[in-house]
C-alpha cells in the first residue's frame, strides 16, 4: 500500500463507484487500475467525463494517462483545485 | 471534413453541408479537381491511404479552424472483380493486388482518417460527429468481393465507433448509398448492369448526389443518431 496516495471523499467514491461499478467501501487511494478487472480503456473515457462534468475540470491528456489509481485520480484533481475530502 | 471531396459524390455532400451553414474543407488527391471546387470550400490535396499526409492535414485544420467537428469519410475507390472469372482467356481469380487496394481505399482510409480525428476530438473534448460512407454492397454484391468487404469493415468500425466513443460525446454513423448517378459507379458498371440494377430497384431509377448528401446532413444533425447505418437504395434491398 502506498501510504502517500490520498483516500477519496465520499463524493469521489461515488462518482468513482459509478464508473467501475465497484462498491465505495473498496475505493481507497491505494487501489490501482490492475486490481480492478475493468479499468480499461474505454472506463478511462468513462471516468474523464465523469469527473470533468462532476466537477467541471477539463483533464488534459497528461493528466488522463497520470490516472493509474484511485490516489493518482485524487492527486490529479487536488492539482486543479478540487477538494476531494468532500 | 469531406475526404475525397473535391468531385461527385463528396463534392455533393461537401457543398449540401456548406449550404447548412458549415464550414467545409475537402481533402482529395486529385488537385484538378481541388482546384476548380466552389467559392467557400477550401481544400487540399492529399492521399488518406497514407498515415503521415493524414495527420498533417487534420493538424492543419486542427491549426486554421481549430479542429474538425464532423468528419464525412467518403473517399474510396468502386472496384468490380469476380472471385473467379472465367471469361478470362487465363480463367483467373481475383487479383489480389486489387483486392489490397480497394481495402486500402475504402476500409484502411476511413480508419486512418477516423482515428486521427476522433483523436484530436477527444484530446479537444469536441462533441463530434463521424459519417462514413458505407454502401448497398456490404450486403455482399456478387461481383464485389473486395469492395463489399470494406464496405462490410466499414459498416463494423460505425457501430465500434458509435460504442467506443459515444461517451465522450461523439457519434459516428452510416449512410450506405444504393446505386447512385455519380462518374464512379458508370465507371465500375457496364450500362447495361445498370440499366438491371435500375430495374431491379422498385423506384426504377438510380439516387442522386444531392439524396446522398441530404442523408449524411439528417445524421449528422439528428444528435441522437448513433451506430446507425442508413441504406439509401431506393428500396433495392428489401
Amino acid at each position: 500500500m502506498n501510504p502517500a496516495a490520498p483516500d477519496p471523499g465520499p463524493r469521489l467514491r461515488r462518482i468513482l463507484a459509478g464508473v467501475f461499478r465497484t462498491p465505495e467501501p473498496s475505493l481507497r487511494g491505494s487501489l490501482k487500475r490492475e486490481d480492478l478487472g475493468n479499468w480499461d480503456s474505454l472506463k478511462q473515457m468513462d471516468l474523464v467525463h465523469s469527473l470533468e462534468t462532476e466537477y467541471g475540470v477539463v483533464l488534459e491528456i497528461e493528466d488522463i494517462v497520470a490516472m493509474t489509481s484511485v490516489g493518482e485520480i485524487a492527486r490529479v484533481l487536488q492539482a486543479k483545485g478540487v477538494k476531494i475530502e468532500d | 471534413m469531406v475526404t475525397g471531396g473535391a468531385a461527385g459524390l463528396g463534392l455533393a455532400i461537401a457543398s449540401h453541408l456548406q449550404s447548412r451553414g458549415a464550414r467545409v474543407h475537402v481533402l482529395d488527391k486529385d488537385a484538378d479537381a481541388l482546384g476548380r471546387l466552389p467559392a467557400g470550400i477550401s481544400g487540399q490535396p492529399a492521399d488518406v491511404t497514407q498515415p503521415e499526409q493524414v495527420r498533417a492535414a487534420v493538424a492543419a485544420i486542427g491549426e486554421s479552424a481549430g479542429g474538425v467537428d464532423i468528419l464525412v469519410n467518403n473517399a474510396g475507390w468502386i472496384h468490380s472483380e469476380p472471385l473467379v472469372n472465367l471469361l478470362e482467356s487465363s480463367g483467373g481469380s481475383h487479383d489480389p493486388d486489387r483486392f489490397r487496394r480497394c481495402l486500402e481505399a475504402n476500409l484502411v482510409s476511413a480508419f486512418l482518417v477516423g482515428s486521427v480525428v476522433a483523436e484530436q476530438m477527444v484530446r479537444k473534448r469536441k462533441k463530434g460527429v463521424i459519417i462514413n460512407v458505407s454502401s448497398v454492397s456490404a450486403e455482399g454484391n456478387p461481383g464485389q468481393t473486395a469492395y463489399a468487404a470494406a464496405k462490410a469493415g466499414v459498416n463494423a468500425m460505425t457501430v465500434v465507433w458509435a460504442k467506443e466513443l459515444g461517451r465522450m460525446g461523439i457519434r459516428c454513423n452510416a449512410v450506405a448509398p444504393g446505386f447512385i448517378n455519380t462518374e464512379s459507379t458508370r465507371k465500375a458498371l457496364a450500362p447495361a448492369a445498370l440499366e438491371r440494377l435500375r430495374d431491379l430497384c422498385p423506384l426504377r431509377r438510380l439516387g442522386e448526389p444531392s439524396e446522398v448528401a441530404h442523408a449524411v446532413a439528417l445524421l449528422v444533425e439528428n444528435d441522437f443518431a448513433n451506430g446507425a447505418i442508413l441504406p439509401l437504395d431506393g428500396g433495392l434491398t428489401i
